[in-house]
């Protein structure tokens, strides 16, 4: 049995509106590198902010099954995590790679479509929402974890090359941008650990509602373990600074080409993988 | 309130970067024991109040007063401080600005417009030091002439972009430290070297709360004097060598004609920090720091050249700021200006009319005296217009001052009109 919807303008138009808004966030973010003097910093926080409040709204309104509402989500925790990094670890300069990635995951999000295309039965049971919501974040974390490492390496090869232009003056300090990365990674990991907790709860509790392709198991048991893995090297390693800033984006990459490489295998957008 | 200020205008008398070489200026230079004997004999030549700014940079007396004598007093003062005096004494490398230029002037200094570093902050502490030093001579206009500078060097640091960036060696090599730690405070730095740029750059990283632990000189006097006001522990040379295992920061600022952190001397102990940064700041010419050590991965090494950069940029990114803080500036002499021009037309005005009022009765008493026949309505009649006439003679004068003190002319025309009419300026 289906009781998939046909998806509404309401949840077009908001979505359209969310992307405007971090289009612009965007171009504000990356005017000090065309030339143009930075925007002031109300107007970076409250454009994004005024993108993410119209982005819950339509969120909450989607049925979260589908490769669409999934980029949607993720897109959303990524704009979350970007105004929370913002505001209590000064990392403004995450929105360089934040608000483009956001923008972008809306974009093919709108693109591919938002309406569930696959079976929805018991999509909007609280264990599937949670499901889908928790794995959305610890992901939007990993990328985050991501986001920083890319900053951290920049901002580390321009203070090794004694250049002192526009990523010394606006990127966050090094060891800023290393606490950045190793909050994402450790806040990732159970986020994403209880997200995949809840899919086999929720497996077990509604069997035969909701079709688990092997690919997206295999490729969430794979990003469970490099994220687990990144996290280790952090916390029981020790790693910091420049190594674990590439630990990190070696993950993340492989997660994005192991994701790639399995979607090109079941192309189409009704399902996530 | 007294009228004095109508004949003594406001004056600025002194030399700064502009006008002096360094060697002149540190002679002239006050310390803060030293403002009230100089303020005192500036007075006494007539000054009704002063305020005495004496920085690295300037030394300047602020003054309510005549224009020669005092002024004299000032350049004799410093005149008497040179040890071999120019034919045209101290003042040939001075200056003077009076009234709105010395209001304009001293707001061009609290804001650091008038700063070598452009925009630069410590200027506008080094006012309000200077105002409390001379808060028993200052005298109202003074008082709220300084009070109103500060406001305006705050105004500009907050509405514009002047204090923006670093813009010295010294602050600049705190921004770098800054983009590698993020907050300093706690942080612990390792200086080599005692020299006046070791202890100024040693002061900017104890003023962000980085911990100077260790002072190291050849000579251990001047190491222990810095270490002691830092709370450091002042070292031989080779005895700080162990110690760049462990420190955040490493200021060098040696006089040593050549490199003295060696790849020798500290490389292997620098590996031993498995990854933990290390800033050097070389701050000396010739280097104290062989580049090599750089090729440490964990190790961010930055020049006298390379600081400078940063310190320049931020100096060419204050320069747009110009335009917006000169006009703060005037904007705010304009408030001064004005307020200064009404503080003596309510008393020029009582005073003109007392004294147009005693010419006025003089001359009708003696005119009845000359008709007694009238009667005494009629006599009455004349004193009502006699007072009549003297109203509407001087309402035209009397708008007139209370509109120019409103637009702030009102000092130009006070004067001429206390000139006109023979008005003395109080004892």
């Amino acid at each position: 049995m289906s009781w998939a919807r046909p998806v509404s303008g309401v949840i077009v138009t908001l979505h359209l509106v969310a992307l405007a808004l971090y289009g612009l966030a965007t171009a504000l973010t990356l005017a000090p590198f065309m030339g143009f003097r930075p925007a002031p910093r109300v107007l970076t926080i409250a454009i994004p902010c005024a993108g993410a409040a119209v982005h819950v709204v339509a969120v909450s309104q989607l049925t979260l099954v589908g490769l669409g509402p999934a980029l949607s989500m993720l897109a959303l925790c990524l704009v979350l995590l970007q105004l929370a990094s913002e505001r209590l670890l000064r990392g403004s300069a995450v929105s360089f790679f934040a608000a483009p990635l956001a923008t972008g995951l809306v974009g093919l999000a709108l693109l591919s479509g938002l309406a569930p295309g696959a079976e929805t039965v018991g999509a909007r049971n609280t264990w599937f929402v949670l499901h889908v919501a928790l794995s959305a974040l610890g992901l939007a974390l990993m990328a985050l974890a991501f986001i920083a490492a890319a900053l951290y390496l920049l901002q580390f090869r321009e203070l090794k090359a004694r250049r002192f232009g526009q990523i010394f003056q606006l990127f966050p300090p090094l060891e800023r941008l290393d606490q950045l990365n190793r909050v994402a990674l450790v806040a990732g990991f159970p986020a994403l650990t209880l997200g995949v907790l809840l899919a086999l709860g929720y497996g077990a509790q509604f069997s035969g509602g909701l079709h688990v392709a092997k690919a997206q198991l295999v490729w969430g048991i794979f990003t469970w373990v490099v994220l687990g893995w990144a996290v280790w090297v952090r916390v029981v390693r020790h790693w910091a600074g420049r190594r674990a800033a590439l630990a990190s984006i070696a993950g993340f990459g492989a997660v994005l080409l192991v994701y790639v490489a399995l979607k090109l295998t079941q192309p189409g957008a009704e399902r996530f993988l | 309130m007294t009228t004095g200020h109508m004949e003594m205008g406001i004056k600025v008398v002194g030399v700064n970067h502009r006008t002096a070489p360094l060697d002149v200026r540190e002679r002239f230079a006050h310390g803060a024991h030293e403002v009230p004997g100089a303020l005192a004999r500036v007075m006494a030549a007539g000054a009704s109040g002063g305020v005495l700014l004496s920085t690295c940079n300037r030394t300047e007396f602020y003054l309510v007063a005549d224009d020669e004598p005092a002024l004299e007093a000032v350049w004799s003062l410093l005149g008497e401080r040179l040890s071999s005096t120019p034919s045209g004494g101290a003042r040939e490398y001075g200056y003077i600005a009076r009234d709105r230029d010395a209001v304009r002037h001293l707001y061009r200094v609290s804001s650091g417009l008038d700063s070598i570093i452009l925009g630069e902050s410590q200027i506008q502490g080094q006012v309000r030091e200077a105002w409390e030093a001379s808060r028993a001579q200052a005298g109202p206009v003074l008082h709220r002439l300084f009070q109103t500078a500060l406001h305006v060097g705050s105004r500009v640091r907050t509405e514009t972009g002047l204090g923006m960036g670093t813009a010295s060696a010294a602050s600049a090599g705190v921004a770098v430290a800054g983009k590698i730690f993020g907050d300093l405070a706690g942080r612990s730095a390792l200086i080599l070297g005692a020299g006046d740029m070791a202890e100024l750059a040693a002061t900017c990283l104890s003023d962000q709360g980085v911990q100077i632990t260790l002072v190291a000189n050849r000579t251990q006097e001047r190491a222990r004097a810095i270490a002691e006001r830092l709370g450091g522990k002042a070292v031989s040379l080779d005895e700080a060598w162990p110690h760049f295992a462990t420190t955040d920061i490493a200021l060098c600022s040696t006089a040593a004609p050549h490199a003295v952190v060696t790849w020798e001397r500290v490389g292997t102990i620098i590996g031993a920090r498995r990854g933990k940064a290390l800033c050097i700041l070389d701050l000396a010419v010739p280097r104290d720091v062989d580049p090599a050590i750089a090729q440490l991965e964990n190790v961010f090494l930055y020049d006298v050249d390379d600081l400078q950069t940063v310190a320049a940029q931020a100096t060419a990114r204050r320069r747009d700021e110009i335009p917006a803080a000169e006009r703060i500036v005037e904007d705010e002499t304009d408030l001064f200006w004005a307020w200064y021009g009404g503080l003596g037309v309510v008393p020029t005005i009582k005073e003109l009319r007392a004294r147009m009022d005693d010419v006025r009765a003089t001359e009708v008493e003696r005119v009845l005296r000359q008709l007694d026949h009238l009667s005494p309505a009629d006599r009455a009649q004349v004193e009502q217009f006699s007072q009549a006439l003297l109203n509407k003679f001087l309402h035209q004068p009397t708008i007139a001052l209370k509109k120019a003190a409103e637009e702030g002319r009102g000092y130009g025309l006070l004067e001429a009109v206390r000139r006109l009419f023979g008005m003395e300026p109080p004892a």
